[in-house]
């Protein structure tokens, strides 16, 4: 018992380093579900408050150039009403046509919080599960694709950033339809790395990456950006370096895309995985 | 004494108020984050009791972790750094030990003493703290060059700071 205490006595911070060592470890390896528990809910409403207003602050100094985005997606809505329109009016159109639902549903949100310099980076939105948001829905912005829900409170919501080591995503090359796996390499927020292209097929610079819809998160023909560079490293594919369509340094206001059959699709697909 | 956790309370708050102002929101490359916060830990007393400067970094890196949303990253790093400290004041102890009640500051210790200090404390945070967040070996060297260039920032600013303080 004396060797015991004396044992404690002499090694206690070490033992008190590996506890708290230990605690800290603990919610590393949870990651985000801490989102869900009550208690930090409460800090992290705290936290969200000043963030807020420090993003408020943010804004009013970025007017012009939100401004200018806002208009320019405008213009894009707008020509595309134009099309459909002209296109109502040339065919014959059945109003009730039992095949047609809609599958996705969008909501706009302003990024409140947001990081482009860790390895990990998420960003915040000021809208959550009373606004129908639920964890797996696809955040754009002005048509690109920005990240993926994957945590949210009453109100707000943290979406995974597409500049995450751990974000994987489904694209494909739209000239020919080729699809491989992007994922972010950590080295700026410009670019990202586009994986299992088979090398047979001719990349160029300038091609269009758009997502695949397969993943039953981002709906099809999401652009995600440009092809910068491309080399042919030993094996069968391509190492391709997509220069990103979204200004990570610039996302304040997001589109968030939730898939309205995505359970059915899901649910469909799980026996055969 | 009451002195002391009022001023420490204060340098506490004013540290993370910064960090998280300020020096969170330097994006510049994803190369140079600077960790200011970590000065906390490097001007307790040096005869705080081991256990309360564990403590005391956990809760530090606890509430950064609450403001960067990255949970455990940065306590995990900052009680490292705090169990690192005795061991690294051991070595580099000046030729005549540490003053009673002393502070391991610029004004105590000279300069070239504490910019080795300061180095050194933030060598190991920065070190833990940037691998822990790749948590992988895969670009091991970029990763490397990412602790040096933020390192060499942490210990501008912290410097700055120390001057300032011993300036007034």
């Amino acid at each position: 018992m004396r060797n015991l205490l004396n044992f404690l006595i002499r090694f206690n911070n070490l033992i008190i380093f590996l506890i708290l060592e230990g605690i800290a470890f603990y919610l590393l390896a949870t990651g985000n579900s801490y989102h869900n528990t009550r208690a930090v809910n409460g800090i992290r409403g705290l936290t969200h408050g000043i963030e807020e207003r420090i993003n408020n602050t943010r804004n009013y100094l970025n007017l012009r150039q939100i401004n200018e985005n806002l208009a320019a997606e405008n213009i894009a809505l707008r020509n595309s009403i134009e099309h459909l329109i002209k296109e109502e009016n040339s065919l014959f159109f059945s109003v009730y046509d039992t095949t047609y639902k809609q599958q996705y549903q969008h909501t706009s949100a302003e990024v409140i919080e947001n990081s482009i310099n860790r390895q990990k980076n998420f960003f915040t939105i000021n809208k959550g599960k009373r606004q129908g948001i639920s964890i797996d829905m696809a955040v754009t912005s002005f048509n690109g694709v920005a990240g993926v829900i994957v945590g949210c409170s009453d109100n707000y919501s943290v979406a995974m950033s597409l500049l995450n080591l751990d974000f994987k995503l489904s694209a494909r090359l739209k000239s020919n339809g080729y699809f491989g796996s992007l994922t972010w390499d950590g080295r700026d927020y410009l670019h990202a790395v586009l994986g299992e292209i088979p090398q047979h097929i001719s990349v160029n610079v300038g091609d269009t990456i758009e997502t695949t819809g397969y993943s039953a998160i981002f709906p099809e023909g999401i652009m995600v950006g440009t092809v910068s560079n491309f080399e042919k490293r030993g094996g069968d594919f391509y190492k391709i370096t997509v220069s990103l369509v979204t200004d990570f340094k610039a996302v304040h206001f997001v589109d968030i895309i939730g898939n309205l059959e995505k359970t059915e699709q899901l649910g469909l697909e799980k026996p055969f995985k | 004494m009451i002195n002391l956790i009022l001023r420490f309370g204060l340098f506490f708050i004013l540290l993370i108020v910064l960090q998280v102002l300020l020096f969170n929101n330097i994006q510049f490359s994803g190369y140079v984050n600077p960790y200011i916060y970590i000065m906390f830990v490097l001007l307790l007393p040096v005869e705080i009791p081991s256990w309360l400067l564990l403590l005391l970094s956990f809760v530090m890196g606890l509430i950064l972790d609450f403001f960067s949303g990255s949970p455990g990253m940065h306590s995990s790093a900052t009680v490292l750094t705090g169990f690192v400290r005795p061991f690294i004041l051991r070595v580099i102890s000046p030729r005549d030990g540490y003053e009673a009640r002393s502070e391991p500051s610029m004004m105590a210790y000279g300069f070239r003493w504490f910019l080795i200090y300061t180095v050194l404390i933030v060598l190991v945070h920065h070190t833990a703290l940037f691998y822990i967040e790749v948590f992988r070996f895969a670009d091991f060297f970029r990763t490397m060059l990412r602790v040096l260039l933020s390192s060499l920032f942490t210990v501008t600013f912290i410097l700055l700071i120390e001057f300032y303080r011993r300036g007034r």
